[in-house]
């Protein structure tokens, strides 16, 4: 076990070493002045080369490399060239609104996709599993923005039951009261990824119940609806928990549309804006925070899996 | 292979919603190829005394802001949604299966280029497109390269997982050891039974495509906006919301529904695949 | 086992949680009086107003920093921290008293020091300073400066009252020790009715009220006169979605929105939870054409042909939407500015596309390809670049857009051989010598000889009156040449709750909140 873990580790660590190149050479191959951007339109070509020199974008890439990825060891990403702040802290200001609009998000995902899920395949065949598992198709094919956009246009502007956008921290004023801004931004990314997680359920549970040790528990007189709750569903209930690694990644880039929509003040939003303002060492800190929270999720998903999986053998 | 599409037909009717599904693919090519005589005006002239007319009799979907008339240029849209749909399609196959196919066969280089596919699948895929494009600028092609790079990993690793089984496969291995080569091993043995689970790949790469081409047109950095497409009207129509909520309804719909059917039509060939390979095609990445 | 129990007690949680707020939303709108949230189109710039011009940095600023002089509501300067001045005989001395007794959020009082140290470090590194032409500014007394001019340069007071890139005063020690940099937030120090608190990306920049403001004892008169903090607390929030802006007021939760789209205004204006404030300065759409290099450099037919062929007012219309909104203004200055002038604007908005073919005929052109860069972040340059290259199809004239974002467009411009024609707009201007088509060295590169000349009259004089001819032959070259094609005045409307109570009707460039209540 402790083999498979130091393996999956340096597995996840080359990665992140390989994709922190990836992401630098791609960031400084975007066309563009930071300088030109924030000085705005009426400034001239030389206080533009001046400000390039002052913000150090005149050093050589490699090296600009090394300071960059030296200085990300020791946890610190950089400045923003826009904010002049150190980027950790437009990551950190960020960070709750995204991480509570996913973990908003994952809950309606938990709360109607893995119960429809469950019913959808009890009811194998019948016409509610073929009109949940339709829906939950068409669900899944529609654009998380324009479920947003009219969510604002009916619950927001007509019937004013929900605020439109922002989010205010629950640390602020309001305190709690304030997740209410983000019960709309959670529906419109929930519908997609719900709709995939009631599939994946209804899926995984028709598959387990083909398996051998669910077929002899059957055998052995145990009544099918102790034999759906303690075997099936638990462990159709562990294919759930592995797809969450890549969902919960999926959200996090899917919120970059839904935090637009929303205005929210989300690590999506801001990484689409800084890309607008080559704000490069945000853009650069984000994706290497996110890439590494994906790796992470990624691992702990694998490491649980074998964990919990009584199936799966050790390599 | 035919057995395959076979079942697909068969399934469409058994299956009301797989007709549907493919009906509607149907009038989104027929939309794409004739798209001059369907739509009744040019999806172009600007007509600045008839902006933001609601549904009627002579525009069948309303005008947007331009006062042109949106009916048209949903159906042309079609021709810009089939088209990112083949490129991308066409893209992650052309790259997607050599990768695949070469790495399954020599292990020593297949670690290597699967790890590049790891390195590549551990972006969020919207933010991967979105810098891509930026690098490439905006255009058809861009977008295209864009988006076909996210769905090159994922289908990259099905074919690297769909090979490896048939390698081992006792006819592979019988070829092999009669002295084939590899390249005849390819073509003969593994490539055929790859036709299948490439096809329900293709169809939900093509699906995703539009949802992905969707999102890129709708952060202003997808297709040149002057070309109708299904995102760019909704990116355009965005602000008129409130006023003309109509305009968003058509173009979304569109991408919904053209999604939906190449979805459905992806589970039902699915549904009639060997299920050797069912495991492979397990892993769904979205944009 | 373990997992499902976990998972389940999880979901209990989270269930309570969002019981919880839901239980606990407000009803929307119950914000404290005293504070005033205001949003904008997007994140604002650095706030150091001396260095940028972005509008929106300024109409942040503005509440903490203050000039020397201040335009009133006519659009003439009035002093705001000078308290008068005397101009020497060759105009070329300017002797500038200075109010006593004005301190800044500091508690330090401003001096002379202050405002010399502040002056200096706008003629070197601010962002319009080269446009003074001073070669040096002094404290020459305890309440006094002088500005010594290199040239005559009528403009001076307008210049010294603007405050987009313009010349606010900084305490001396923080502007020597930011220099070239812009100052950072936590430095925020000025003289206005309004002190910074705090700065939070993507969410909000906070202001207060400074209460040892001294406000000047003339009423209040645009941004001149007295000004009085009656709103405790002012927040800027981003937010870049239009829609967004727009339904945040109606529910309440913003008291002002800026920008709004023009094609909403015709609901809005009837919509009891909004009042529309139509802006009072125009802006205008731009379209630069490239004097240095490709097929329009030097070729004033051609130019001329593609100015016959535009239709203006369509124009307009799809961008802006609302007739209220715009209007077809060939002038570069609206109607009333000192600098109105209708020279030259007969060639303006002439829709005319057969003169457009017989000019292009006369200029040689074959059908060539006219690259026109524009921009989608700005949704007015786009929609007004594809209406112009439909009318132009019509003339025969063959524009190919080339879509970018803003940040690839203002790379791309610089380079003289990759466009012909760019869209982008221009805010109001207190001066024409700050017109962006003035300036050699703005992209398009304007520099013929009758140019030079004209400029060359324009500020070598600081008698209105021949200033004001100057720029009327200016103006009819600009007809003439073509540097840049003026699309219309857009007048930007801003909405706000019905409960604030401003002390203006239209909005001003630069929206401020002093005197309003809510």
């Amino acid at each position: 076990m402790l083999g498979f873990i130091v393996k999956r580790t340096g597995a996840a660590l080359a990665t992140l070493v390989a994709a922190s190149v990836l992401i630098f050479m791609f960031i400084h191959l975007i066309p563009g002045e930071p300088a030109a951007v924030m000085l705005g339109d009426a400034a001239t070509p030389e206080q533009v080369a001046a400000l390039r020199t002052r913000l150090g974008l005149d050093e050589p890439l490699i090296i600009q490399y090394f300071y960059w990825a030296g200085n990300a060891l020791q946890g610190d990403l950089g400045r923003s060239i826009f904010f002049d702040e150190p980027v950790t802290t437009v990551i950190a200001d960020g960070a709750e609104t995204s991480i509570l609009l996913a973990s908003i998000t994952m809950i309606w995902v938990v709360l109607i996709g893995v119960p429809v899920g469950v019913i959808a395949a009890m009811r194998r065949g019948s016409w509610l599993d073929q009109g949940l598992s339709g829906l939950a198709m068409l669900l899944a094919s529609i654009p998380t923005f324009w479920v947003g956009l009219y969510l604002i246009l009916v619950f927001a502007a007509q019937l004013g039951w929900l605020p439109s956008s922002g989010y205010p921290s629950i640390f602020d004023e309001g305190g709690l009261a304030n997740l209410r801004y983000l019960i709309l931004p959670s529906l419109a990314l929930a519908t997609p990824n719900a709709a995939l997680i009631l599939r994946l359920t209804r899926a995984s549970m028709l598959d387990v119940s083909k398996e051998d040790y669910v077929r002899t528990a059957r055998a052995k007189g145990i009544s099918p609806r102790q034999v759906t709750v303690r075997h099936i569903l638990r462990n159709a209930l562990l294919v759930v928990v592995s797809a969450f690694g890549f969902t919960f990644a999926a959200l996090i880039s899917e919120a970059v549309v839904t935090e637009t929509v929303f205005a929210l003040p989300g690590i999506g939003r801001t990484v689409v804006q800084s890309i607008l303002r080559r704000d490069y060492p945000v853009i650069q800190g984000v994706i290497l925070v996110i890439v590494c929270l994906y790796l992470v999720l990624n691992l702990l998903v694998d490491i649980s899996y074998r964990f919990l999986d009584p199936r799966v053998e050790l390599e | 292979m035919t057995a395959t599409l076979q079942g697909v037909f068969g399934a469409a009717i058994r299956r009301p919603l797989t007709a549907f599904g493919l009906l509607f693919l149907v009038v989104v090519i027929v939309f794409a190829l004739a798209s001059p005589l369907i739509a009744p005006y040019s999806p172009l002239e600007i007509d600045s005394l008839n902006r933001l007319v609601p549904p009627n009799a002579e525009h069948w979907f309303g005008t947007d802001h331009f006062g042109r008339d949106t009916f048209s240029r949903v159906v042309y849209g079609a021709r810009l949604a089939l088209l990112i749909g083949i490129g991308v399609v066409g893209f992650a196959l052309m790259t997607g299966v050599p990768i695949g196919v070469v790495s399954a066969l020599y292990p020593r280089l297949g670690r290597v280029l699967m790890r590049g596919v790891d390195v590549l699948m551990a972006f969020p895929s919207l933010l991967l497109a979105l810098g891509l494009i930026v690098i490439l600028g905006r255009g058809v092609s861009n977008a295209i390269l864009a988006i076909g790079v996210v769905y090159l990993t994922t289908t990259a690793r099905i074919v690297y997982g769909v090979t490896l089984r048939l390698r081992e496969e006792t006819y592979v291995e019988a070829a092999q050891s009669m002295g084939a080569g590899t390249l005849w091993t390819v073509r003969k043995h593994i490539l055929p039974n790859m036709i299948s689970p490439l096809l329900v790949q293709a169809s939900f790469v093509f699906a995703f495509a539009q949802l992905g081409a969707a999102s890129l047109d709708f952060l202003g950095l997808g297709t040149p906006p002057d070309i109708p497409s299904w995102g760019n009207m909704l990116a355009e129509s965005r602000l008129y919301i409130t006023r003309a909520p109509w305009l968003l309804f058509f173009p979304g719909m569109m991408i919904a529904l053209t999604a939906f059917s190449l979805n459905l039509t992806g589970d039902a060939l699915r549904d009639h695949m060997d299920p050797r390979f069912r495991e492979a095609m397990g892993n769904r990445k979205r944009t | 086992m373990n997992a499902v129990r976990k998972t389940r007690s999880l979901m209990l949680s989270c269930a309570a949680v969002i019981a919880l707020a839901a239980a606990g939303a407000l009803p929307a709108g119950e914000a404290e009086a005293a504070t005033l949230r205001y949003a904008t189109i997007g994140e604002p710039p650095s706030l150091d107003i001396q260095m940028g011009t972005a509008t929106l940095a300024t109409t942040i600023g503005q509440n903490m920093f203050e000039t020397l002089y201040a335009f009133d509501e006519a659009g003439a300067p009035q002093p705001m921290l000078a308290e008068g001045e005397t101009i020497s005989e060759d105009g070329k001395t300017i002797v500038i008293t200075l109010r006593t007794g004005v301190p800044f959020h500091n508690g330090a009082e401003m001096t002379a020091e202050d405002v010399a140290a502040s002056l200096n470090r706008w003629i070197e590194f601010g962002a319009r300073g080269q446009t003074l032409n001073a070669s040096s500014v002094e404290a020459t007394g305890d309440n006094e400066v002088t500005i010594t001019l290199a040239e005559v340069n009528g403009a001076w007071k307008s210049l010294l009252a603007f405050p987009n890139g313009g010349p606010a005063i900084y305490p001396a020690d923080i502007v020597t020790a930011a220099g070239g940099e812009p100052i950072k937030p936590e430095n925020y120090v000025g003289t206005g009715p309004y002190k910074f608190v705090e700065w939070r990306p993507n969410r909000h920049v906070e202001l207060e009220k400074f209460e040892d403001y001294a406000a000047r004892s003339e009423p209040s008169d645009g941004s001149a006169g007295a000004k009085e903090a009656t709103i405790d607390t002012l927040q800027f929030i981003p937010v870049g979605d239009v829609s967004t802006r727009v339904s945040g007021v109606q529910a309440g939760d913003y008291d002002y929105a800026e920008y709004i789209s023009g094609d909403l205004y015709g609901i809005l204006k009837d919509d009891p939870s909004i009042a529309p404030h139509i802006s009072s300065a125009p802006i205008f759409g731009l379209m630069f054409l490239n004097s240095k290099e490709g097929i329009l450099a030097g070729n004033w037919k051609l130019r001329q042909a593609i100015l016959a062929g535009l239709n203006m007012t369509e124009a307009l219309q799809i961008s802006v939407g609302d007739a209220e909104l715009f209007a077809a203004e060939g002038s570069i200055f609206p109607e009333g500015n000192v600098w109105y002038s209708d020279a030259g604007t007969e060639n303006y908005n002439q829709n005319d596309p057969e003169k457009a073919k017989s000019l292009a005929a006369e200029a040689g052109y074959n059908g060539e390809p006219i690259k026109l860069l524009v921009s989608t972040n700005y949704q007015q340059h786009f929609d007004q670049a594809n209406v112009f290259k439909q009318q132009l199809a019509k003339a025969g004239i063959n524009v190919e857009l080339n879509v970018t974002d803003w940040a690839t467009l203002l790379k791309e411009r610089g380079e003289p051989g990759s466009w012909d024609m760019f869209m982008t707009h221009h805010g109001p201007s207190p001066d024409p010598v700050l017109l962006t088509f003035m300036n050699a060295s703005y992209p398009g590169w304007w520099t013929t000889d009758e140019r030079n000349a004209d400029l060359a009259k324009l500020v070598g004089t600081s008698d209105l009156g021949e200033r004001q001819a100057a720029w009327a032959t200016t103006q009819e070259l600009v007809y003439e040449q073509i540097p840049a094609v003026k699309v219309g005045d857009v007048f930007s409307f801003d909405i706000a709750s019905p409960q604030l109570q401003t002390t203006w009707e239209r909005a001003p460039a630069f929206p401020y909140f002093w005197g309003a209540t809510k």
